[in-house]
């Protein structure tokens, strides 16, 4: 009996720790920076006078939300047949199709700016970009636009076909023995039903485009002539690089920083809120063209541009820079920096993983095990702010919360550390949640009754099950951590993390430069490469 | 429109695995036929081919004498009910059941005229602005079946339409199927795991083991002479009694059982010699003056009769029934001689593989 | 083998009464069959029993002593869930084992109970599957040997036929009971099929609306049902409705138009309405006999054992009867027959407050 209390006890203030961790080292710091509208007033009105810099802010943070705008309506009409397809049709090389959308997440960002911008835009001279790029795109919001779409695609049919996956087929099939054609069952029966799962995959483009940073300022040095453009994280990263030569860039920073965070936060009340309201004209059925529509041709054709679409916007650009690497002069290449560089890199996602596994996964039980709890409720809607937060706002709120604080001593790379954590815990806490949602609840009550105790059952019968998707969550904190230069940047300005050093050699704009860039990104590719197959290949054997 | 069904060889393998084998079978214009077996044995497949939601390997569905190959779903002008039931979760009853004349565009007045019509017939009119969600399973299935009458179609596809219900509600309900595809004058192919459910609504009874048919009758045909050992089982209890033909006089076969004790059947089909197992069902087996001596092992009220299990001398458990007022006169230890039916009485050769094998539920 | 005692408990769930003064008491050795309709509160009831839900009220008592807020994991009382929740990542050996490893037996304790287990329920050849690879027959037998192995002295069934095909439930009850019973447990097994609760229990207990309205043997809960619920739903009855002439030695009931019924004797004060239940397998017809009432046949179904016969009478009131099919062909569609009962036949009930149909209601 004592002995029961004791635990119980102990259970409480281990749930407490935890869930004040999540507070004030997460939520906390993100969103610390709102106060500064409150306590320095003064010279943010000051900066509302400053007709220069309003007309700078305003510009930025205009088009990065306008590109997370369209990339997302691209994302949709493009991902929505590609995820159909992969769920709902059986064909030959399917699985080579699924494996094919997710190569360009293990690709880190700055990488990925600098291929796709080197295969679109037109680039300054000494890149000497191959022959057979595209190498037309002259605007640099048409460059930013594709990129982003080239990053956030893999994920919205990602999470369009996790949905469509979740949406009984009996629908559809009752909804043709009806006399509904293919097309018209899929617009009236299950279109409907993908709505809230719709809002899941838009929000989570929409953040990670207005996130970006490493990839757009990557693929904005890479290209000619894209001085002055920037958007809201790159405007951050610039000025924050400047704040030490300018202190009166403060003011500006934290109301870019502001406006990004609040934007981002109403921007995801509206979108739920439209998605689920917005009518779709799903009354009326025009059975002769959507029969024929269903028919013959038409289905082919729209695969085939679904298809067509993924290498050309997709793939492509993802790894065109092994043709350029190929194709080019060699140089001399510098390794200690770069080796320095990645190890920092490397040093930093592993200490971020550690911890969001250590403290994310009993956060995630915890909200798991308590969905119709009150408290419980609350943290699961929290959890999404470091999500939705653009993580270059985020980065900045951070350091300037805890050179705030006198508790923790602000070294370089702690503080790194807890800006990565800050916007990967929530990944690794949702896809862990998610998991335990999804095991029956059977299972661990059924063990109980056979004697175990809360912790055997979960240690022997609940973790065994959700442990693919904590290896999941880690790797998707690991990867996202090793790839972001937005809230680096946005925390110590000069830090040398990998994309940060990739940037910095594009900048330099020599030949020698673009050059040293590329074997960079392609090292980064392979390693990450490497990296995830090596989890997947644990990640498998354990799951058996 | 006459919707006569007919299957010619049937098929269906995914790689090695055959689901379904070869299946000729012709439904009748107005039948009520259900197509029963155990879990796996490709009853479902065989309806899903009828209906075009999966394609066959081999053979050919003809509906009203067309050949429905590669005719898609939606045009094959059937009515489905699904065993999860599938109502459409956002739209209301109503809208549920007037999908398939929206579907088919007709005018609107025309639609809720049907769907008023139709749920009407179920007795869910009261019903008609929820959702779902909102009703009880009886009543969401109910509201299916109205979906799939409403569409027009005469030609009725049940897939396992009362597993999901509670026991008590499957009973009530099923009458319900059967008066409304009378009524209507459809052609109903049912599919079920219940033996009870297929007896008590069917014309005929298609009954299906590992892909293939084991035999076809009316419910009456398989319980009373079944043609397989394995329909006797399967449809309604019976006990099985292995023995050998001794003696063939006058239209009677005389069986000597393992244990010695003799049973006599009416059927001369097999030889004196010849190896064979006697299904008797529990309510044709009586305690008599003389004949098969077991001892009373339990007792068990069955509300209009008492099931009592009794062992053989050779181990062999037998089940008999009782009226209920005669019940009382037996007691758990004692010893019974037990007497068959002659003429209820069902011979079959001995399987090959034994009895165990060839009455098999999985 | 404990016995279990539940006083008053109550469970609401978001203003659903799952629980709402549930008493019951379960012998020690018993097996007793928990009957209700869907939502009537068997499962909560379970798993109160079994701790994983503790009741807003009321207490749970094993051998007398309150474990009401005793750990699940303490109470020794094992669950089989309706779906059998086998742990996946664990072969059949494994979850048989899983009990005694929480507790770490020892090796050859473990080895022995294993053993036996496997023999018992006919799965030694299957030892090292894993439960995906097994039909859902050996699944249902695998949880159960989980559970009786776990050093349990009490088994709690949810269910623990209903996932299996018809006919395979029918003969897995008496080997499920009798296997139970060869271990003495104490058992408690919910179930919505009243045949099954017929067959399998020492006791039913009858649970409607989180109350327990009768327990009994399987006789008793048939022959002597404490409401019209019970009598219909243990297989079905036909009703009528009358006011009470007399209550003993016989009870006798008119109809609206003047037909006078015989039932077993009550306690119903004459004068009041009433209503008479008569289960349809005890409701005889004569196409010679009169009877009490008339009624025209409509319809004949087959049942294999059993012909269920549709019946209305000449007032507009459905009847069923249930006949043993060898009576085949003596009455036929369209047939005008007299209907009838014997005298301990007819069960009497007080006119139920909210009215019939709501009282029968099974949804």
């Amino acid at each position: 009996m004592v002995a029961a209390i004791s635990r119980k006890r102990f259970l409480t203030g281990w749930t407490a720790f935890i869930i004040l961790f999540f507070l004030f080292f997460v939520i906390l710091p993100t969103i610390y920076i709102l106060s500064y509208a409150f306590t320095e007033w003064g010279s943010i009105e000051a900066l509302l006078e400053d007709q220069g810099r309003m007309d700078l802010i305003w510009g930025a943070i205009g088009a990065s939300f306008q590109i997370a705008g369209i990339v997302t309506v691209i994302d949709i009409v493009t991902g929505l047949p590609m995820a159909w397809m992969l769920v709902r049709k059986d064909f030959r090389g399917k699985n080579l199709l699924d494996t094919l959308i997710d190569m360009p997440l293990a690709v880190p960002t700055a990488a990925l700016g600098f291929s796709s911008a080197m295969f679109f835009a037109i680039t300054d001279e000494s890149l000497q970009a191959p022959s057979f790029a595209l190498g037309t795109i002259g605007s640099p919001y048409l460059l930013i636009i594709l990129l982003h779409v080239v990053f956030s695609y893999p994920y919205m049919v990602r999470s369009l076909s996790a949905i469509l996956v979740q949406i009984d087929q009996t629908y559809e099939t009752a909804g043709r023995t009806l006399g509904a054609s293919p097309l018209t069952a899929a617009r009236t029966i299950t279109l409907p039903l993908f709505r809230a799962g719709l809002v899941t995959g838009i929000i989570l483009c929409f953040a990670r485009s207005l996130s970006e940073t490493g990839g757009t300022m990557i693929a904005l040095a890479t290209m000619a002539n894209a001085r002055g453009f920037a958007t809201g994280p790159t405007l951050i990263g610039e000025w924050k690089d400047a704040l030490d030569s300018q202190p009166d860039l403060a003011a500006p920073l934290a109301f870019v920083s502001i406006l990004l965070i609040l934007l981002s936060l109403a921007l995801l009340v509206v979108i739920k809120l439209v998605v689920m309201r917005v009518h779709l004209p799903m009354g009326r059925i025009w059975p002769r063209p959507e029969r024929l529509l269903s028919r013959g041709v038409f289905p082919k054709v729209k695969d085939g541009l679904a298809v067509l679409f993924l290498v050309v916007f997709v793939l492509v650009p993802s790894f065109f820079i092994f043709t350029y690497v190929g194709s080019v002069e060699p140089t001399a290449f510098d390794w200690a920096p770069f080796i320095r560089s990645l190890l920092y890199s490397f040093l930093i996602a592993g200490v971020v993983t550690g911890i969001d596994i250590a403290l994310g996964v009993p956060l995630a039980l915890y909200i798991a095990k308590n969905r119709s709890g009150r408290l419980a409720g609350a943290l699961d809607v929290l959890v999404n702010v470091p999500l939705i937060v653009p993580t270059a706002a985020l980065g900045y709120s951070l350091g300037v919360f805890w050179a705030s604080q006198e508790i923790v001593p602000t070294h370089d790379v702690l503080l790194i550390v807890l800006a990565h954590v800050a916007f990967t815990y929530p990944l690794v806490v949702r896809n862990v949640a998610g998991a335990v949602e999804e095991v029956d609840p059977a299972y661990e009550e059924t063990a109980r009754t056979l004697g175990a105790r809360p912790v055997q059952a979960f240690r022997r019968v609940l973790y065994p099950m959700v442990k693919s998707s904590i290896l999941a969550g880690a790797i998707m904190a690991f990867t996202r951590s090793l790839g972001e230069t937005g809230a680096t940047q946005a925390v110590v300005a000069n830090a040398q993390t990998a994309p940060v050093y990739i940037v910095d050699l594009i900048n330099l704009e020599t030949a020698a430069g673009y050059y040293s860039a590329g074997l960079a990104c392609i090292m980064l590719i392979v390693i990450s490469f490497l990296f995830m197959l090596a989890l997947r290949y644990v990640t498998n054997r354990r799951a058996r | 429109m006459m919707p006569e069904v007919r299957l010619e060889g049937l098929g269906k393998r995914y790689g090695n695995l055959t689901a379904v084998n070869n299946v000729h079978l012709t439904v009748h214009d107005g039948e009520y036929v259900t197509v029963l077996g155990p879990s796996g044995c490709g009853k479902t497949t065989l309806i899903r081919m009828i209906a075009g939601i999966i394609e066959p390997t081999e053979g050919k569905v003809y509906i009203d004498g067309r050949d429905m190959a590669g005719v898609p779903i939606e045009d094959r002008d059937i009515g489905y009910v699904f065993q999860n039931i599938a109502l459409f979760p956002h739209l209301t009853v109503k809208d549920n059941v007037s999908y398939g004349p929206r579907a088919r565009a007709l005018p609107p007045e025309e639609q809720l005229r049907v769907s008023r019509r139709f749920l009407e017939l179920v007795r869910l009119l009261d019903r008609m602005g929820m959702f779902p969600d909102e009703l009880c399973g009886g009543e969401q299935q109910k509201a299916a079946l109205a979906r799939a009458l409403a569409s027009g179609s005469r030609l009725l596809l049940l897939d396992e339409p009362l597993s999901a219900l509670d026991s008590r509600v499957r009973v009530d309900l099923r009458y319900e199927l059967r008066r409304l595809a009378k009524e209507l004058g459809l052609t109903t192919i049912h599919v079920t795991h219940d033996q009870e459910e297929a007896q008590s609504v069917s014309d005929r009874i298609v009954l299906m083991r590992a892909g293939a048919i084991v035999e076809t009758g009316t419910p009456e045909e398989l319980y009373a002479r079944p043609k397989h050992i394995f329909t006797a089982n399967f449809i309604g209890e019976t006990n099985l009694l292995e023995g050998w033909v001794v003696e063939i006089r006058d239209g009677i076969s005389v069986i000597e059982l393992r244990n010695g004790g003799k049973v006599e059947v009416h059927q001369t089909d097999h030889s004196v010699g010849d190896a064979v197992v006697i299904s008797v069902r529990p309510e044709f087996m009586y305690p008599a003056d003389e004949g098969m001596r077991a001892v009373v092992r339990g007792i068990t009220y069955m509300g209009t009769y008492w099931r009592v299990k009794a062992e053989t001398e050779d181990d062999e458990e037998v089940d008999f029934d009782m009226a209920t007022l005669d019940g009382n006169l037996l007691t758990i230890g004692k010893d019974v001689y037990l007497a068959v039916n002659p003429k209820a009485a069902v011979l079959y050769p001995r399987p090959e593989d034994g009895v165990e094998e060839a009455i098999r539920l999985e | 083998m404990p016995s279990v005692r539940l006083i008053g408990l109550r469970k609401t769930f978001g203003g659903i009464k799952a629980a709402d003064g549930l008493d019951l008491e379960v012998r020690n050795g018993e097996y007793l069959c928990l009957l209700g309709p869907t939502g009537a509160g068997k499962t909560t009831a379970l798993r109160m029993i079994a701790g994983l839900v503790s009741p807003d009220e009321g207490k749970v008592l094993f051998n007398g002593e309150d474990v009401t807020n005793t750990p699940v994991e303490e109470r020794k009382a094992a669950l089989l869930p309706q779906t059998y929740s086998l742990f996946p990542q664990l072969t059949v050996e494994e979850n048989i084992t899983f009990g005694l490893d929480i507790r770490g037996a020892d090796e050859r304790l473990k080895e022995q109970v294993l053993i036996s287990m496997l023999d018992l329920v006919r799965l030694s050849g299957r030892s090292t599957a894993f439960p995906r690879e097994l039909s859902g027959g050996m699944q249902q037998r695998t949880a159960l040997a989980r559970a009786l192995a776990s050093g349990a002295d009490m088994l709690l069934l949810d269910e623990p036929l209903r996932a299996l095909d018809a006919r395979l439930r029918i003969s897995l009850r008496t080997e499920l009971r009798s296997l139970v019973k060869s271990l003495r447990m104490t058992t408690i097994h919910v179930t919505h099929d009243q045949d099954e609760a017929l067959v399998m229990a020492d006791r039913v207990a009858i649970i409607r609306e989180g109350r327990i309205i009768q327990v009994g043997t399987p006789k008793e809960v048939w022959d002597r049902p404490a409401t019209p619920f019970v009598a219909n739903f243990l297989g079905q009855s036909n009703f009528f409705i009358g006011e009470v002439l007399q209550s003993s030695p016989c009870t006798l009931l008119r109809t609206p138009d003047g037909t006078v019924l015989k039932g077993r004797s009550s306690d119903l004060i004459p004068g009041t309405q009433a209503v008479m239940g008569v289960k349809i397998g005890s409701t005889e017809l004569s196409k010679e006999r009169p009877g009490y009432l008339q009624a025209k046949v409509e319809r004949i179904l087959f049942e294999g054992r059993n012909l269920h016969m549709d019946m209305m009478t000449g007032g507009g009131q459905r009847l069923s009867a249930k006949l043993p099919s060898w009576k085949k062909g003596r009455i036929t569609v369209g047939d005008t027959v007299g209907i009838y009962w014997e005298e301990e036949k007819g069960t009497v009930f007080s006119m139920p407050a909210n009215g019939l149909e709501s009282e029968l209601k099974v949804e």
